[in-house]
């Protein structure tokens, strides 16, 4: 069902209305949402039940075995990071590109980015079986004079994960801070009144703090959007820094941050969507936001099938024996069923998005978004258990056996991940109010002084 | 700031071309003055703070510590516990530009970060006399500091410039 464009008839958003329909978002919850917070909590408690027990009986229970060294662990490492991506290109990336768009979705959009991060980083601990000792990753002074490895891929992500995680939260607690303020101002009851009094940190809107703030933004936004390129580029690093068949490619960086990006949007129309529905936000997230969403997964799919395209061509054209039987072995081999879900997901099913009635259907970009992401991560099942399954000699080639440990600890991630977005959207404002002001014209005497521009719900 | 004073005339505006009038007013009769807006705007900076941030110079600051650190962090390590890989240098150029760049980013932010905290002189537990909560709704405020005898002149400066209403109460 395609929604209709907003009518020019309507009254223009004011305000008072920005205020007042997004501090409605953070009224007492009802029976939905304590549903969706407990399901969310429920699977929490496998996947950590599930961890305990890999920790009691061993690091056999995760189902790797030679030649799967990295398995579900390191899949879900990389499917996380790639999903926060979006959350600050959206941020930073397209605030200094000032794209219209970004302004009632990017608060949702760093939201996603700071809880996948934190989700991500559980990964590698995770992965490495005995997680005290995760310790060891960081540069500290300690008896045996010893220091870590600077030359290694896996150390970079120890700087680029935890700078990425710093930024990203920073950024997105000072986004929040003035429209806390403006939920401390309308709060109702002694909690709210509290809560919002502590986080606000006295923020009063003042002309000084305005200047400051503005000014120390855009430098966070010209910090942020490095970091974009740079993250993941540094996780695919870890593959293409080794000579395994089918990781040794130049292509890798950007082919991750174009797939990150196209898996991040996707996720971002998966949570925008209900949310929209739910708090009826129809009159702030409007055909125009999902048309311009649509287009970007549009474009970060055309760079994804290219990567993909790339590789097969590189690898015939190195006319190197295990890169070939790689790339045949990817289409043909044991899991088959693997790659021709990713193709379709991410290659196939987005190209319907040309069809500019299907990039403001609503129904349709959920599913498709659901897609993208189950296509995204069976990308990078392909990137790293096909190519570890076979490498150079036929004698060390193996297969993998997921065991339910494994899926106990991918259910829960999403369980942890859904219960930060579902606290968040209750306590905090999930789109942000002071920059979706920005975008409307000021309300003045003599009109025609103001500089705004009513991208919100203009749908245009 | 200027002298002492002892009352804070608070002026609402609904209309934001008003509420930058009565900027001008009050600037014009060199009072202290402050005003809240329930957003930022370009028309307000250019009439109330012009100047430039010095937030800027702080986080190039910060940034260039932590490249600096970044870089002397990976090579001092390596030095300190010499492991030859192939035939790489201990100090790997290449190889280190990560840590440096990571941390470039990282000192920067942090840096704003901090400078955010100390130019807008937050946190703060001081309520300010004068604030309304509708100045982070959808009104803007004028506030205005100054003697029992100015209170007149300054309430008539912010109701010519179009004020919706006009407080009177104890300082800034």
């Amino acid at each position: 069902m395609e929604e209709k464009h907003h009518s020019k008839k309507e009254a223009p958003v004011t305000y008072a209305e920005v205020n007042d329909t997004i501090l409605k978002m953070l009224e007492p919850p009802g029976t939905g949402w304590y549903l969706l917070l407990f399901t969310c909590l429920f699977f929490l408690a496998i996947g950590a039940s599930c961890w305990f027990y890999q920790m009691w009986s061993g690091f056999g229970e995760s189902g790797k075995s030679h030649p799967i060294g990295w398995g579900t662990y390191i899949t879900n490492f990389v499917f996380w990071v790639g999903i926060a991506h979006s959350g600050t290109l959206i941020s930073a990336v397209l605030y200094l590109f000032r794209a219209a768009f970004r302004q009632p979705i990017y608060r949702l959009a760093e939201a996603m980015t700071v809880f996948a991060v934190m989700t991500a980083g559980l990964f590698p601990i995770i992965h490495l079986g005995r997680p005290w000792y995760a310790l060891w990753l960081m540069p500290y002074p300690n008896q045996r004079a010893l220091w870590p490895n600077f030359r290694s891929p896996l150390l970079w992500d120890v700087f680029a994960v935890s700078t990425y995680f710093t930024i990203s939260a920073t950024f997105f607690i000072v986004g929040l801070i003035p429209d806390i303020a403006a939920a401390r101002d309308q709060a109702k009851t002694r909690f709210r009144k509290t809560l919002y009094g502590v986080t606000s940190l006295g923020w009063r809107n003042s002309h000084i703090q305005w200047k400051h703030y503005t000014a120390a933004y855009l430098i966070f936004a010209a910090f942020a959007t490095p970091l974009v390129v740079s993250v993941h580029s540094v996780v695919s690093w870890d593959f293409a820094m080794s000579i395994v068949p089918g990781w040794h490619a130049t292509i890798f960086p950007p082919y991750f941050v174009a797939g990150a990006i196209f898996s991040g949007v996707a996720m971002v129309i998966t949570l925008i969507i209900p949310l929209r529905k739910a708090f009826k936000l129809e009159r702030l997230i409007t055909p125009f936001h999902f048309d311009a969403m649509s287009k970007l997964i549009l474009m970060t799919s055309g760079v994804v099938t290219y990567s993909y395209i790339t590789e097969f061509y590189t690898a015939w054209f190195s006319n190197n024996p295990y890169e070939r039987f790689q790339f045949w072995f990817r289409p043909f081999g044991e899991f088959w069923i693997a790659f021709w879900g990713m193709t379709f997901c991410n290659c196939i099913f987005p190209q319907l998005l040309w069809v500019k009635s299907l990039r403001t259907n609503i129904p349709f970009l959920f599913v498709l978004s659901i897609f993208i992401n189950i296509g995204m991560w069976l990308e990078r099942f392909n990137i790293i258990f096909q190519s570890l399954t076979r490498e150079f000699i036929p004698a060390a080639w193996g297969g993998y056996n997921f065991s339910w440990v494994e899926v106990g600890i991918t259910v829960g991630a999403f369980g942890w991940f859904g219960m930060w977005m579902t606290l968040f959207i209750k306590f905090f404002p999930s789109v942000a109010i002071v920059e979706i002001k920005e975008i409307l014209p000021p309300p003045m005497r003599n009109e025609g002084h103001g500089h705004g521009h009513a991208a919100v719900g203009a749908g245009h | 700031m200027v002298e002492s004073t002892s009352r804070a005339v608070v002026g609402v505006f609904t209309y934001m071309d008003d509420a930058l009038e009565a900027v001008k007013n009050v600037k014009a009769a060199n009072l202290d003055w402050r005003m809240y807006s329930p957003v930022p705007r370009h028309e307000i900076e250019e009439v109330t703070f012009p100047q430039k941030s010095p937030v800027r110079l702080v986080s190039f600051a910060c940034a260039l510590t932590g490249c600096a650190s970044g870089w002397a962090l990976a090579i001092l390590c390596s030095l300190d516990w010499p492991m030859r890989t192939s035939a790489k240098n201990i100090a790997s150029i290449p190889a280190f530009f990560v840590p440096g760049y990571e941390w470039t980013i990282l000192f920067g932010g942090l840096g704003t970060l901090f400078a955010i905290f100390a130019f807008c002189k937050i946190p703060s537990v001081v309520r300010a006399a004068g604030y309304d909560p509708r100045f982070s709704h959808d009104k803007f405020g004028v506030v205005v500091a100054c003697s029992a005898g100015q209170v007149t002149d300054v309430t008539k400066r912010l109701q010519t410039a179009g004020a919706d209403e006009v407080d009177v109460r104890d300082s800034l």
